[in-house]
C-alpha cells in the first residue's frame, strides 16, 4: 500500500511538473449573463482579438446573480490570473463593485469594468482599474432624438386613430438598472421634447391607468419573450378594431423590441407591404434587430459598437497584463474620461 | 497501513473465501456505489497535475470559504429530502433575509438610508429577527405540508413566488448597501486568522457551529430520530406514535431558520443586499445533498455526507475555474455530475428491493 502510495505521489508530482503553466497572459472575463445576445456578439469579438494578442482567457457565466459572480471573481482570484475583466451583475449599488475592487486591489490583480456601469469612485479606489462602456444616458438620449425625428417626418401616418396625439408603450430591461432607467427616461423625455418643439401634442401613455408609465421585465433579463407576453396581452385589449391601437413601441434594448414586433407580426401587424406597421424601437443594433429594419418590419436602433467594445477592452487588457500605461495605444476614437472610463461611442440605425 | 481494522480484516477475509466471479462482483458493487467519489478523486488529482495552484492555500481557504456560505442551507434542505420532499423557497428566503439584515444594519445618517432616523440595530438580535423571519416561511411550508397533505415541492413553489413579491414589495428592488461594521468588517467578514497569506473569515466558524447543531439536532434528539422515521415511513412512524405533522413542521421550519441565517452572512459577504442575492441557491443545495447521499427515497442521509457534498461540489465549481473550462460548459458538467450522482443513488436502493 505505501508503495503504491509513494508511486502515486511521484508520478502526480513528475506530471506537476512536467505540465504546461497557465499562458503569459491569463484573462478571466465575468460575464452577467451569457444569454444576452449583445453580449455574446461582444464575446466573440473579445475571443478573436484575445487569440490575437495571445491572451489565454476563461468566459464566465455570472447568470445574472450577482452572488454567483462574486463567487467566481473570488475564486478566480485564488488561481492568480493576471487579468479581471468584470461585466457586473449589479449596477445599483456602489457596496457590490466595491466588495469586487477591494478584492482585486488586495490580490494586486488589474481589474477591468465593462458595459454595465460601475460608479467613479469605485473605480477610482484601485491605481489598476477602470471602466469601458458607454455613456450609459447616451443610448437613451439618441432613441429619443431619433424617434422624435422619425415621428416628424410622417407624423399623420403613424398617428393611426388620429386623434393627433401618439400613444407608446415602453418596455424596460431591468427596474433596478442605471441604463435601463436611463433609456426608459430619455427616450420618451427626447422623444417628446422634440415634437414639442415642432408643436406637436407630447407622447402618450397607451394605459393612463400605469402610473409608471413603462412595463418592466421582473426577472431583470431584458428578454424578447417577456415583452412578447407583454405585447400579445397589449394587443387583445388595444387594436384597430377597438380604435386604441399602440402607436408606437419603444423598448430599452432590441431583443424587448423583437419581441415586441413578434407579437404585432402574430396579431396581423408589421408584416410588410399591405399590413399596418407599428414603429418599433430598440437599442443594441444586433444582427435580427439590423435585418427587421431592413426589412421594414423595426424602426430603428442605437447601434452600441460590439467590435469597438472589444477592441477596447483587448488593448487595454494587454496593456494591463504586460504592466504598461493602461490606455496605450488606444483607438482615438475613444474617448478617455478623467482618466477612468473609457467611452464607446453609439450611432443611430435606421436601415441601410 | 499496519493496523487494519478487525471489521476491514474480516470483510478481507470474506472476499478471500468468495470465488472469482462474486469477488469482482463485490468489488464492483463497491466500486460503484462510490462512483461519485471515486470520479470526483481522480477529477481533483487531475486538475492537480493539470493546475499546481489548485491545492495551494489560497485555493483551499477559497473552497472551504466558499463551502461555509453554501453548508446551512444544503443542511436545511436535506431535513426536507429526508422526508421524501423539496424545498424551492430556499434561495427567495435567502434573499429576503438579507434584506431584513441590510435594512436594519445599514450605517446610521445616511443621506438615502432605507429606514430613515435610525441606527443599527445590534447584531445578535438582526441575527434572530432574520432566523424568525426564514422560520416563519418554513413553518408555512410545513404547515401546508402537513395539514393540506400538499407535496412539497408545490408548497415551496408558491411561497418562493410569496416570498419573492413580499421582498419586492417592501424594497421595491431598492438596493442597501452602505453596511455598518459591527455587522461586515467586524463580524461576519471579519479574519480570524491567516494561512499563508489568504485571511480566514469568521463566517467559516459559524458554519461549523450550525454544522455542530445541526448535527446535534438530527443525532441526537427524539426530533431527529422521528424526523427519519417519518422519512423512511410516515405510516409506520405514525403508527408507533410519533406527531408526524409536528416533525413535518419542525424540520420545513428548521430549514427556513438556516436560509435565514445565510441571507443575514450574504448580505454582509456581498456588500449589500440585492434582488438577484440567493437566487437559485436551492437547486445548487439540492444538488449538494444527491451528492452527499442523501437520498429522495426518503429517510436516509448523514450530516458529514452533506458536508461531503458541498465540499465536493465547490471542488467541482471552482476546479473548472482552474482548467480555464467557458461558462458554457461548465453548466453541462454540473448537470452531468448530478445526474450521475442520482443515478448511482437510486441504483443503491433499486437492487436492495
Amino acid at each position: 500500500m505505501k508503495k503504491i502510495l509513494a508511486l502515486v505521489l511521484a508520478l502526480t508530482m513528475v506530471l506537476g511538473m512536467g505540465s504546461v503553466a497557465l499562458a503569459e497572459g491569463n484573462a478571466q472575463v465575468f460575464w452577467y449573463t451569457m444569454s444576452d445576445t449583445y453580449l455574446a456578439s461582444v464575446r466573440t469579438a473579445l475571443n478573436a482579438k484575445f487569440d490575437e494578442a495571445g491572451i489565454s482567457y476563461v468566459d464566465q457565466d455570472g447568470n445574472a446573480t450577482q452572488t454567483t459572480q462574486t463567487d467566481q471573481i473570488t475564486t478566480a482570484i485564488a488561481t492568480g490570473t493576471d487579468l479581471l475583466a468584470v461585466n457586473i451583475v449589479e449596477t445599483g449599488a456602489d457596496g457590490i463593485a466595491q466588495n469586487v475592487v477591494d478584492q482585486a486591489k488586495a490580490a494586486g490583480i488589474p481589474l477591468l469594468f465593462f458595459n454595465r456601469s460601475v460608479s467613479e469612485d469605485v473605480v477610482k479606489s484601485y491605481d489598476k482599474c477602470c471602466f469601458v462602456g458607454t455613456n450609459y444616458e447616451q443610448a437613451g438620449i439618441m432613441q429619443g432624438d431619433m424617434i422624435g425625428d422619425y415621428l416628424l417626418a410622417n407624423y399623420d401616418a403613424y398617428d393611426l386613430n388620429g386623434d393627433g396625439v401618439i400613444s407608446y408603450v415602453m418596455f424596460k430591461g431591468q427596474e433596478d438598472n442605471q441604463e435601463a432607467i436611463a433609456r426608459t427616461k430619455y427616450g420618451q423625455e427626447n422623444a417628446d421634447a422634440k415634437l414639442v418643439a415642432a408643436g406637436k401634442p407630447a407622447l402618450k401613455f397607451y394605459d393612463e391607468s400605469n402610473a409608471q408609465k413603462y412595463l418592466v421585465d421582473q426577472a431583470g433579463t431584458w428578454s424578447r419573450q417577456v415583452a412578447q407576453d407583454y405585447m400579445t396581452t397589449i394587443l387583445a385589449q388595444y387594436n384597430m378594431d377597438a380604435g386604441n391601437m399602440v402607436e408606437l413601441v419603444i423598448a430599452n434594448n432590441d431583443e424587448m423590441a423583437l419581441g415586441a414586433m413578434q407579437a404585432l407580426q402574430q396579431a396581423g401587424y408589421n408584416n410588410g407591404e399591405g399590413t399596418t406597421t407599428i414603429p418599433v424601437f430598440g437599442v443594441d443594433a444586433t444582427a435580427d434587430a439590423v435585418a427587421a429594419i431592413d426589412a421594414g418590419t423595426m424602426a430603428g436602433t442605437i447601434k452600441q459598437d460590439a467590435e469597438g467594445m472589444a477592441e477596447a477592452i483587448a488593448t487595454i487588457a494587454a496593456n494591463m497584463i504586460a504592466g504598461n500605461d493602461m490606455y496605450e495605444g488606444l483607438n482615438e476614437n475613444f474617448t478617455v474620461e478623467d482618466g477612468w472610463k473609457v467611452v464607446i461611442p453609439y450611432a443611430v440605425y435606421t436601415g441601410e | 497501513m499496519s493496523e487494519i481494522k478487525p471489521d476491514a480484516n474480516k470483510k478481507v477475509n470474506q472476499l478471500r473465501e468468495m470465488d472469482a466471479r462474486d469477488r469482482w462482483r463485490v468489488i464492483g458493487n463497491w466500486l460503484l456505489d462510490h462512483a461519485m467519489i471515486i470520479i470526483i478523486l481522480l477529477m481533483v488529482i487531475y486538475i492537480q497535475i493539470q493546475r499546481p495552484a489548485f491545492l495551494a492555500t489560497a485555493s483551499i481557504v477559497n473552497i472551504i470559504q466558499l463551502t461555509a456560505t453554501r453548508l446551512p442551507i444544503a443542511l436545511g434542505i436535506a431535513g426536507a429530502i429526508i422526508l421524501t420532499g423539496t424545498d424551492l423557497s430556499a434561495g427567495r428566503v435567502v434573499g429576503l433575509g438579507a434584506f431584513v439584515s441590510a435594512i436594519l444594519l445599514q450605517k446610521a445618517d445616511l443621506a438615502n438610508r432605507f429606514l430613515a432616523g435610525m441606527g443599527p440595530w445590534p447584531v445578535v438580535i438582526v441575527l434572530v429577527v432574520v432566523m424568525l423571519v426564514g422560520g416563519i416561511v418554513g413553518l408555512v411550508n410545513g404547515f401546508c405540508v402537513a395539514k393540506f397533505k400538499l407535496h412539497p415541492f408545490i408548497v415551496t413553489l408558491s411561497t418562493q413566488l410569496i416570498t419573492y413579491g413580499l421582498y419586492l414589495t417592501l424594497s421595491n428592488a431598492a438596493q442597501i448597501s452602505n453596511l455598518d461594521e459591527s455587522y461586515t468588517s467586524e463580524l461576519v467578514i471579519k479574519p480570524m486568522f491567516r494561512l499563508g497569506n489568504t485571511p480566514v473569515m469568521s463566517y467559516v466558524a459559524f458554519a461549523i457551529i450550525v454544522t455542530a447543531i445541526m448535527w446535534f439536532i438530527w443525532n441526537k434528539t427524539t426530533f431527529g430520530k422521528n424526523m427519519f422515521a417519518v422519512g423512511s415511513n410516515e405510516e409506520a412512524a405514525r403508527v408507533s406514535g410519533v406527531n408526524v405533522t409536528m416533525v413535518i413542521i419542525g424540520v420545513f421550519a428548521l430549514a427556513g431558520v438556516t436560509y435565514g441565517y445565510t441571507g443575514f452572512i450574504e448580505a454582509a459577504r456581498m456588500g449589500a443586499s440585492t434582488g438577484t442575492i440567493g437566487l437559485n441557491y436551492e437547486l445548487d443545495a439540492i444538488a449538494a445533498c444527491v451528492i452527499g447521499g442523501v437520498s429522495f427515497v426518503g429517510g436516509i442521509g448523514k450530516i458529514s455526507g452533506v458536508v461531503l457534498g458541498v465540499v465536493l461540489m465547490q471542488l467541482i465549481m471552482s476546479g473548472m475555474t482552474f482548467l480555464g473550462i467557458s461558462g458554457n460548459t461548465t453548466y453541462i458538467i454540473k448537470g452531468l455530475v448530478i445526474l450521475i450522482a442520482c443515478a448511482i443513488d437510486m441504483r443503491k436502493y433499486l437492487t436492495k428491493k
